[in-house]
């Protein structure tokens, strides 16, 4: 028996000391925020794309040869963000990027992937501007797996109008965030459209942390809605701080939410609505959350990230297979070819814009007594 | 913009209760200030010691609020005096220029910043709220003012006069004053200067970990938290660096400043008031409000 067992640790070492020679790996760059504002968000999409890749090499790898990334934390900073996309495109020489998921970063990022001819995913950047420039010209080496701002504000301002009755808004957003800005723009057209009125509408600064002053005129101005289009810190502390001034109307916001927010904000949650790209407590990712428990030791709170970040490993695994080369270019093209691709939370189209095709957006409601968001509503805006 | 009475007020108790917690911070820069004569900026990193300690403290060992509220303010201290011993001492005993130790304190912040980065992460925490009170009550016509504003508010005036106390009727209280009246002839006078620093690093430091329990109660608790002390810093220099009732009263203007210029002109234009009342006094009157009018100020 314990022959056996031996010949058998040898057989494996064997097998993988000539895996490991034989096929060099393929390196995949990651950009998360592990720190800063939204490390929060950059923590699960770390976590969840060390699961992704551990899976995949454990099937054998991509085209015979085992995936390695190399990670950077851009620390929620632009400047932080370019010297990472710099050194994945000019040092490590990766096939293709992954992350993070704010719009700024990526957008900051851009001109990098380009130039060097590298093909970067963003898990969660929502600005139009991710995928095209100012021109309107697609950026050929940018990519995203979520759908975008104009449609997230279409689905709050519909949500807001027609399930939550509300004919006056009220908005905070972050005057320094691409993402807030784009958001609330979209929000005011298609609420505007609907016959809604926009009665107030305070900015602030991304770090700041008292928003009183802000949400004491928003609290004058009496609307029906109050639209949060940000993410990071702040939104729990929005959310708390308007509470505790009397603002109990409701509140919408962006795909911003995450479960760390109960922490902050805890039962200050109640009756706020978040736009969501999936349903946390959908059967079909129970699986998923159980890999990333045993994974990371904690239960997935930014599930968001972690599922997207989970499916560009597989949508990248895809399209180096499909170009049948890790030559950069190739994969390029492989990405902006992707066809019906059964992924995890959705099946993913690419559009002329580098843009998923189709997806619905979810609303989910918090609910206090199970410290959760529920899902609430599917929208997909007229 | 509509105006009205009740919005004023309400501006008025988010500008004092913001303004208490900058005072808190403010005065240990103050403190340091004006016996080494250098801002001391890794004052934010004590704070966020402070807050980290109790967070522990509190969620991983249980302990109660009371004791954690003392754990902190020791490790901020001890934080604040081993930094001293460390980083600046060598320094003052090698040279008298005072900007190399604003330069060691600038570094400090980063590494107790990073610190925290690497061992705990960048992930945002909250103090278990069940601990603190968390009521808010309704003053009138819809005046409302949070329970955690109260506490700070009160916490800041009992700490600032326990301070106060302490300088003026203690005996290391007069030797503290006589220092930052004047450092060397205090030594000649038999004052152990070694200890009287390590003394205010430490009282620094408690009043630190005062400010960062206050601000991860307030907000939250994150690594980078120490950054808020910029402002306090900014309010420091608007009373007069050095002068603890002038710590005070610049950050009270400085939270009053920024919550009405947030809520009445523009809530964009709120750092560029702060900051440009900053120039301003400092084209106006160097010294502050109630600084001491030397020519070296760093």
């Amino acid at each position: 028996m314990k022959s056996k067992f031996l010949a058998l640790v040898l057989l494996f070492s064997l097998v993988s000391f000539s895996c490991s020679y034989a096929a060099e790996p393929i390196k995949i760059g990651e950009i998360a925020t592990v720190t800063g504002d939204f490390a929060a968000y950059g923590v699960a999409e770390v976590e969840s794309i060390k699961i992704a890749v551990a899976e995949i090499n454990a099937a054998g790898g991509v085209l015979g040869r085992p995936l390695e990334v190399v990670m950077y934390d851009c620390r929620t900073r632009q400047e932080d963000m370019v010297n990472a996309a710099r050194r994945l495109v000019e040092q490590d020489k990766v096939v293709a990027a992954i992350g993070p998921s704010g719009s700024g970063l990526c957008i900051a990022a851009a001109p990098v992937f380009n130039r060097g001819h590298v093909a970067h995913l963003g898990t969660l950047p929502t600005n139009p501007l991710v995928t095209i420039d100012e021109s309107g010209k697609v950026r050929p080496y940018n990519f995203r797996i979520c759908f975008l701002d104009p449609y997230q504000g279409a689905i709050m301002a519909q949500f807001a109008f027609k399930t939550l009755k509300a004919k006056t808004a009220a908005i905070l957003y972050d005057v320094s965030s691409d993402y807030s800005q784009g958001q609330r723009e979209f929000f005011i057209a298609s609420f505007e459209k609907s016959g809604g009125k926009i009665i107030a509408d305070e900015g602030f600064r991304g770090d700041d942390v008292d928003f009183r002053s802000q949400l004491t005129n928003i609290k004058d101005a009496g609307a029906d809605v109050l639209i949060f289009p940000f993410m990071g810190k702040s939104l729990p502390l929005a959310v708390r701080q308007a509470r505790e001034l009397g603002i109990e109307t409701s509140i919408v916001g962006g795909d911003g939410y995450g479960d760390f927010m109960w922490e902050i904000s805890e039962d200050t949650l109640r009756n706020t609505y978040w736009v969501s790209h999936v349903d946390r407590y959908d059967p079909t990712l129970k699986e998923f959350f159980d890999k990333y428990l045993a994974s990371a030791g904690t239960e997935c709170q930014e599930f968001m990230n972690a599922v997207m970040a989970y499916d560009c490993v597989y949508w990248l695994k895809d399209a180096i297979e499909r170009a049948g080369s890790t030559e950069p270019e190739k994969i390029r093209d492989a990405l902006e070819k992707t066809k019906d691709l059964k992924l995890l939370h959705c099946v993913l189209t690419m559009d002329e814009y580098h843009n998923p095709k189709d997806k619905d957006g979810v609303i989910l409601r918090c609910d206090p007594e199970q410290r959760k968001a529920l899902f609430c509503e599917k929208i997909r805006p007229e | 913009m509509s105006f009205t009475f009740s919005t004023f007020v309400q501006q008025i108790i988010n500008g004092l209760s913001l303004g208490s917690v900058y005072a808190l911070i403010a005065v240990g820069y103050s403190l340091v200030y004006s016996i080494l004569l250098f801002s001391n900026f890794a004052h934010g990193g004590f704070l966020v010691v402070g807050g980290y300690a109790c967070y522990y403290l509190l969620t991983q060992w249980g302990y109660s609020v009371p004791f954690s509220m003392l754990g902190a303010l020791l490790a901020s201290g001890l934080t604040a005096v081993v930094t001293e011993r460390l980083a600046y001492k060598p320094i003052r005993e090698r040279t008298p220029i005072t900007l190399y130790l604003l330069i060691a304190s600038m570094g400090v912040n980063i590494i107790i910043e990073n610190l925290f980065v690497v061992t705990v992460g960048g992930r945002i925490r909250a103090l278990p709220r069940s601990t603190f009170p968390t009521g808010v009550f309704n003053l009138w016509e819809g005046i409302t003012i949070s329970s955690s504003d109260v506490l700070s508010l009160v916490t800041a005036v009992i700490f600032l006069s326990l301070l106060q106390l302490f300088l003026s009727r203690t005996r290391w209280g007069l030797a503290i004053r006589a220092a930052a009246c004047d450092i060397k002839t205090a030594g000649l006078m038999g004052v152990n200067v070694t200890f009287l620093i390590s003394l205010v690093f430490f009282v620094a430091g408690v009043l630190a970990a005062v400010g960062g329990v206050f601000l991860s109660v307030r907000y939250s608790l994150y690594p980078q938290l120490g950054n808020i002390t910029t402002k306090a810093f900014v309010a420091a220099v608007i009373g007069g660096l050095g002068s603890l009732p002038g710590a005070v009263a610049g950050s009270l203007i400085l939270g009053l400043a920024e919550m009405l210029t947030a809520g009445f002109i523009s809530s964009q234009m709120r750092d560029l008031v702060v900051y440009s009342l900053l120039v301003i006094m400092l084209l106006i009157s160097p010294a502050g409000f109630f600084g001491k009018k030397i020519s070296e100020k760093i």
